[in-house]
């Protein structure tokens, strides 16, 4: 058995998680001094865009990069060790983390809630990234269950991290929900493996697509898809699968809760794009199934998972939308709107999975991750705004908010950026996003999904709208008037504003960028050709046959 | 047999967990979180089954010419290893968390808890 030989590309893979987890320990170390914990913890985070970055140019955009790259843990091939694997879709995820994660953290040097845990926010929310770029980067399917679990242990103490009645109520019910979640997960994983006898995805993808040649009987395969599925979308939070996300986000830091609304709800949706497209997508599964009312039928898991997705993302539309017009707290709109807005993004994941066309269905995916980004930078504002006001008023209810635009004008030009990047505004991030998605369901003639895309919109600028008069107009009220807005928090989200029309008027590269994204996530051949997989009887042949160690 | 056995164990510990994650007491709601993670671990170990008694299935002893024996599949126990490790470090959090629950509301009855606001 050779080692893989590691060059500079399957080195650059494991950078990011390498620095982020080099962070954590240093600033865990540093616990007693709080300024050299921020500098350090600052400076990781710096470091951490810059890998990533590096995994961009390197292995993604330039011109002569490879597209793709891997590393093999500890030099063992696939499928025996872990692989960890660095494509497009892979690269777009993180960079949409990297730019959030920089941006919460040098608004978390500024103020840090609560007092005694103090010591323990950088690390923990260094292990949180930790967990979150390890989901997005690895290529096993039991290893993405543990980095699951890793990213979950830290978002369970941050929920409970103020330390408040509720807070640890709510951290409770979010705990409770997750454990049940990670058993799931579990079964499903164990499922798959009992079924496939493989868990490497590049593996798992090769062996469904003939699985003849391999003497398997994959129709199990598809149920056990569906056990996944509910456990992403619990973490992406669609519904049914949504009532922990107003508590949770409530009682988590608000900052924190950008991360938990911008990063960790996007794993649920990548690990659901790349399942999907990159592993079931060619699965030989034929299956029939006569439902009262629909069929639903194909030659691969996919109709299925369709079909589980546009009845979710639907919900969650209309459930987010409808939930977020009635709030009375600017958190609570907010989290309400992203259960609407990861409906938003599902539906044209939906789309791509019920379409055969490779170009409709790479346009569907494309909308997704535009949209994604949208969110990611948008909600990720808007909670960040959150931690703002209530740092500098010491509350977020509507009853107790007025007249802020007058206070700050910088914070609410960014707050108002945001929330025409939620409407979707031109030239704003957001236009793009929804045309696309728009766009893919007229294409796919999806005539109910129209309707149901423009109800979620006009709800949209409905919430977005109260949120800002309640908030930003009117007169001021005695705690706005007394309030003092810190300019480096300010700062930060006038970055993030520049982003969102940054995003949208150099359009282009981004477009690009997400196509690249989107060629990765269905291209399967090519992930499994540079993962490249072993046999395991050619293995055990050739070591039969040298007989010598 | 052993199929049997083991799926009528992994059904009865889903049962129970389940059973005990509806009820109203904090600290048996966690215990149904233990019980169903650990249903979860059993249910692993059964995924695996036994390879068959060839040099195929069992590469580190396919090279030294002797008798090859029956053996279980390593993967899942590895897996299940992992996920031991996990579920003891959840329990642990969530116990601790319930002890938190307690002080501060000074009730453990899920009900009451919720009326709270």
């Amino acid at each position: 058995m050779t080692a893989t030989p590691i060059g500079t590309d399957a080195q650059l893979v494991i950078a990011p998680m390498l620095v982020i987890l080099a962070t954590a320990a240093g600033t865990l170390l540093l616990g007693r001094y709080p300024r050299a914990r921020a500098a350090v913890s600052l400076t990781g985070g710096v470091a951490y865009a810059i890998s990533v970055a590096a995994i961009d140019w390197y292995i993604v955009l330039a011109p002569d990069a490879p597209g793709i790259a891997t590393y093999q843990v500890g030099g063992w091939p696939a499928p025996f060790g872990i692989t960890l694997v660095a494509d497009g879709l892979s690269a777009f995820m993180l960079t949409m983390v990297a730019i959030l994660g920089v941006a919460s953290l040098v608004f978390s040097t500024r103020h840090l809630p609560g007092g005694e845990g103090r010591s323990y926010y950088f690390p923990l929310f260094h292990f949180l990234a930790l967990g979150v770029t390890g989901a997005f980067l690895t290529g096993d399917l039991f290893n993405l269950f543990v980095w699951f679990e890793v990213m979950l242990m830290a978002s369970y103490v941050f929920v409970a991290y103020s330390g408040g009645p509720q807070h640890t109520r709510a951290a409770f019910w979010y705990v409770t929900l997750n454990l049940v979640g990670s058993a799931v997960f579990l079964l499903g994983v164990g499922g798959i493996y009992a079924t496939t006898g493989t868990l490497n995805m590049a593996d798992l993808a090769r062996r469904l697509a003939e699985p003849a040649a391999y003497g398997l009987e994959p129709t199990p395969v598809v149920g056990l898809f569906g056990l996944l599925l509910s456990v992403f979308a619990l973490k992406a939070g669609l519904v049914p699968f949504q009532f922990w996300i107003p508590t949770a986000y409530r009682a988590a830091p608000p900052q924190v809760t950008a991360l938990l609304a911008g990063a960790t709800k996007k794993v649920g949706i990548y690990a659901i794009i790349r399942l999907s497209f990159t592993v079931f997508a060619g699965a030989e599964v034929g299956v029939d199934l006569a439902l009262p009312g629909v069929t639903i039928a194909g030659d691969s898991p996919l109709p299925f998972v369709g079909a589980a997705l546009f009845v979710m993302a639907t919900a969650s539309i209309l459930v987010g939308g409808i939930g977020a017009v009635g709030r009375d707290s600017l958190e609570g709109v907010f989290a309400y709107s992203s259960i609407g807005q990861v409906g938003f993004i599902a539906m044209p994941v939906a789309i791509a999975t019920t379409v055969t066309t490779p170009g409709l269905r790479k346009l569907a995916i494309v909308a997704a991750l535009i949209y994604a980004l949208n969110h990611t930078l948008a909600k990720g504002l808007l909670f960040l705004s959150v931690g703002t006001v209530r740092a500098a008023t010491g509350t977020s209810q509507f009853a107790d908010l007025g007249g802020l635009a007058k206070r700050s004008p910088p914070l609410a030009i960014a707050v108002f950026i945001a929330s025409l990047a939620l409407v979707g505004i031109p030239p704003l991030s957001g236009f793009f996003g929804k045309f696309l998605v728009f766009d893919a369901a007229a294409r796919a003639r999806a005539g109910p999904v129209l309707v149901v895309l423009l109800i979620g919109s006009l709800l949209t600028i409905a919430y977005a709208t109260r949120a800002w008069n309640r908030s930003f107009w009117g007169a001021q009220t005695d705690a706005v008037e007394t309030a003092t807005i810190d300019p480096v928090q300010v700062a930060v989200l006038a970055v993030l504003a520049a982003t969102i029309v940054a995003v949208g008027v150099g359009f282009e590269p981004v477009y690009e960028f997400a196509e690249i994204a989107a060629d990765a996530a269905v291209d399967t051949d090519g992930y499994v050709d540079t993962v490249a997989p072993q046999d395991v009887s050619e293995v055990v042949d050739a070591s039969t046959n040298g007989g010598d160690h | 047999m052993t199929a049997i056995v083991l799926a009528a164990a992994v059904g009865a510990l889903f049962a129970l967990g389940t059973f005990l994650l509806l009820q109203r007491d904090l600290i048996r709601v966690v215990w149904g979180l233990a019980i169903i993670s650990q249903a979860a671990n059993v249910y692993l170990l059964a995924m695996g089954g036994i390879a068959p008694a060839v040099a195929d299935s069992v590469p580190v002893l396919a090279g030294h010419g002797g008798d090859v024996p029956q053996t279980a599949d390593p993967v899942v126990q590895a897996l299940v290893l992992t996920a031991i490790v996990i579920g003891f470090g959840m329990t642990a959090f969530a116990l601790v968390l319930s002890y938190r629950v307690y002080e501060e509301h000074g009730t453990l009855d899920v009900t009451e808890l919720g009326d709270r606001r």
